[in-house]
């Protein structure tokens, strides 16, 4: 490179991207933002949420459906009808589950992709309990939530060792594991679990022992209250245990953290586990919440929606429960605008992908400056 | 009997293999300048319906399509590098989000356009007159359409930019040393956006062969991880080219032989033989990484955004 010389002596102009005019005019400069005020990260954050759902509003306006109707759809009907609020919660809770699960592997900066697998796993041996009777009847709804819980943190047990022990990507391993979940799911529901009664691919209907019972208002059922709880749990976790403070080591500096003899390892297995039992639960809360069965295509999409509300929450728990209430609604309004407006349910997939897209660009506001240089 | 099976094998190897081997390569151009691309599937995705979209709009021209295909990777890219690039966003977060915004972008068109299960002819075989009808030979080597014969042109082509000239010298220089190719007057914001259009380009080429040269029919999520598959293909082959078309060349062989073995009457549950390519990704990744010690050319500022400002 033989270059190198005299380039070095050129005044820096601010920004790859700005190409420095010829005739002075001035141009935008782009500075490092050293400390961003909470001010500004919530505007910043407000701004890429608007700038998203404007985008989102207008594909579905050029897909065909009215400004009226989607003001209709995603915000009259859920504010004003008891059994829409009451769709968009049991919509919620799963969502906040695995939103929940997603935050914590994020929180040590190791990247979950295979949630839809393990909750496709936590489903599998729910229904299993289900299906073998195993236990006596009271208990067999908290065998099958111990069962999901485990199946979840199992599938999620070779991606961290392989990355702790030999720094395998869990990226790839993550998601790799999804697509065996998935074929694993299939051959069970084509082979020896396909429901007796209507020989359709999904499991027999769970027992109502088997159900998360209907706690009284509308038809709200105990998964609700059971992600409540997990959240608050994990809030104590995150703020006031010392395991939260690990975590906030080994995601922020685990080096220093491994020099101050701090269990690094350990943390981080703790938090993926946990982080794959909590996707184990999300699939049981859906099973035996909402489906009352295993069926095919229960877990897709929930996996991008978890990664999505966690990434909106900045992985904290009580960001999760509100997050996984706007997903919620997504996701409700997205079911009527398919049967009322034959939008495809990819819509609703398309219109996540905007939303993260257009937050995490907003975030460059926080961490950059821009100024005019006379 | 097992000849047969054999040369029947062997002969859908380079069908399979081609998609696998242009999205490593054009995961390699895009990784080789510094940027990590999570976002191959969606790549894929689109180039796949693109070529669909092209056939079943502009008639049966599967040139036409195939560069249609190549053109909305790139497309799709730009998108993509003003994120990573220019806004500097999380590379990991851009690629994931941008395979997801391809899931449902393709879903919605492809649907909302009636292009769903709507089989057409797509690529044919080329005839090379007697060699196509020699026994053995004649099947493997000689009953292949034009971009199974292009694809080792491209890879020597590739291998020769990256290696040999100045492009590639300054492309490896901003994904290896990005502050110093900057002192040295290299633009990384045009490496990098240049790069990955081209990169994208040859996944989004990948796609369309997928959905052109092989199912002849668009189907939602076609690509079926393919995309992530490639991904791993460009850690096991270290960054270097020949050794991408190897990977590809060994996937290509385990997917032509799924459908082979149920055929040949050997019974193994379906969904298990659907497994393979995935647990077979896996194992390829775990004895990458536990090989140290191979001269490996991966990219030392992959996955990180270049601010001047912040040196």
């Amino acid at each position: 490179m033989s270059e190198i010389s005299p380039a070095l002596h050129r005044p820096l102009p601010a920004a790859a991207a700005t190409a420095p005019g010829r005739r002075r005019r001035g141009r935008l400069g782009v500075e490092i933002r050293q400390h961003a005020s909470a001010r500004l990260q919530a505007a910043a954050l407000a701004g890429g949420l608007a700038a998203g759902i404007a985008c989102a509003c207008a594909i579905l306006v050029g897909a065909g459906v009215g400004l009226a109707d989607l003001a209709q759809e995603f915000v009259v009907s859920i504010l004003t009808s008891p059994e829409s609020l009451a769709a968009v919660l049991i919509q919620a809770a799963p969502l906040a589950i695995v939103g929940l699960g997603a935050a914590f592997a994020f929180r040590v900066r190791f990247w979950n992709i295979g949630l839809e697998g393990q909750m496709i796993i936590g489903a599998v041996l729910a229904t299993a309990v289900s299906l073998a009777d195993l236990g006596p009847e009271p208990v067999r709804l908290i065998l099958m939530a111990c069962a999901a819980a485990l199946g979840g943190a199992a599938w999620m047990l070779a991606p961290v060792l392989l990355r702790l022990r030999i720094r395998l990507n869990e990226i790839i391993s993550t998601l790799l594991l999804n697509y065996v979940a998935l074929n694993l799911l299939l051959h069970l529901l084509y082979g020896p679990w396909r429901d007796p009664a209507t020989s359709f691919p999904n499991s027999a209907l769970f027992d109502a022992s088997e159900r998360l019972a209907e706690i009284g208002w509308q038809n709200l059922n105990w998964g609700l209250p059971l992600a409540l709880a997990l959240v608050l749990a994990g809030a104590w976790l995150v703020g006031g245990s010392r395991v939260g403070f690990l975590m906030r080591v080994a995601g922020d500096n685990p080096r220093m953290g491994r020099a101050l003899g701090l269990p690094m390892t350990g943390t981080v297995l703790a938090a993926t586990l946990l982080s794959g039992a909590l996707a184990g639960m999300a699939g049981f809360v859906i099973c035996a919440g909402a489906e009352h069965r295993l069926t095919q295509s229960f877990a897709t999409g929930y996996g991008f929606s978890g990664i999505l509300i966690a990434f909106l929450a900045r992985n904290t728990p009580l960001g999760v429960l509100v997050a996984a209430s706007l997903v919620g609604v997504l996701f409700v309004a997205g079911q009527s605008l398919q049967v009322f407006y034959q939008i495809p349910g990819s819509a609703v997939q398309l219109i996540q992908a905007v939303i993260v897209l257009c937050v995490a660009a907003s975030d460059f506001f926080v961490r950059h400056r821009l100024r005019w240089i006379a | 009997m097992l000849i047969d099976f054999l040369v029947n094998w062997l002969a859908a190897v380079p069908e399979f293999a081609v998609p696998f081997a242009l999205a490593a390569l054009g995961l390699l151009v895009i990784e080789k300048a510094g940027v990590l691309s999570l976002g191959a599937e969606g790549f894929m995705l689109v180039g796949a319906l693109a070529g669909i979209g092209a056939i079943l709009g502009l008639g049966d021209h599967p040139a036409i399509a195939l560069a249609a295909a190549a053109a909305a990777g790139a497309a799709l890219s730009l998108l993509f590098s003003l994120l990573v690039v220019t806004l500097r966003v999380n590379q990991v977060i851009a690629g994931l989000g941008l395979v997801f915004l391809a899931q449902g972008l393709t879903g919605l068109v492809g649907t909302t356009q009636g292009w769903v299960n709507r089989p057409i002819g797509g690529l044919s075989a080329l005839s090379f007159g007697p060699l196509s009808e020699l026994p053995v030979v004649g099947p493997i080597l000689f009953r292949h359409d034009a971009v199974v014969y292009l694809t080792v042109p491209v890879f020597a082509l590739a291998a020769w930019i990256l290696g040999r000239s100045m492009v590639g010298l300054r492309l490896r220089a901003v994904g290896d040393g990005p502050d110093a190719a900057d002192a040295a007057g290299v633009s990384i914001g045009l490496m990098r956006f240049g790069a990955t259009a081209a990169g994208a380009a040859l996944v989004g080429l990948a796609g369309g062969y997928l959905s052109v040269g092989i199912a002849r029919i668009w189907i939602e999520g076609m690509s079926g991880g393919r995309g992530w598959i490639a991904i791993a293909l460009v850690i096991f082959a270290r960054w270097q080219p020949w050794r991408a078309l190897a990977g590809a060349v060994l996937f290509g062989a385990i997917e032509a032989l799924i459908p082979r073995v149920a055929a040949a009457g050997i019974q193994v549950p379906q969904y298990f033989v659907g497994m393979i390519p995935y647990l077979a990704t896996l194992g390829v990744m775990i004895w990458t990484c536990t090989r140290s010690g191979s001269r490996s050319l991966e990219p030392r500022a992959l996955g990180l955004a270049h601010a001047r400002e912040d040196r």
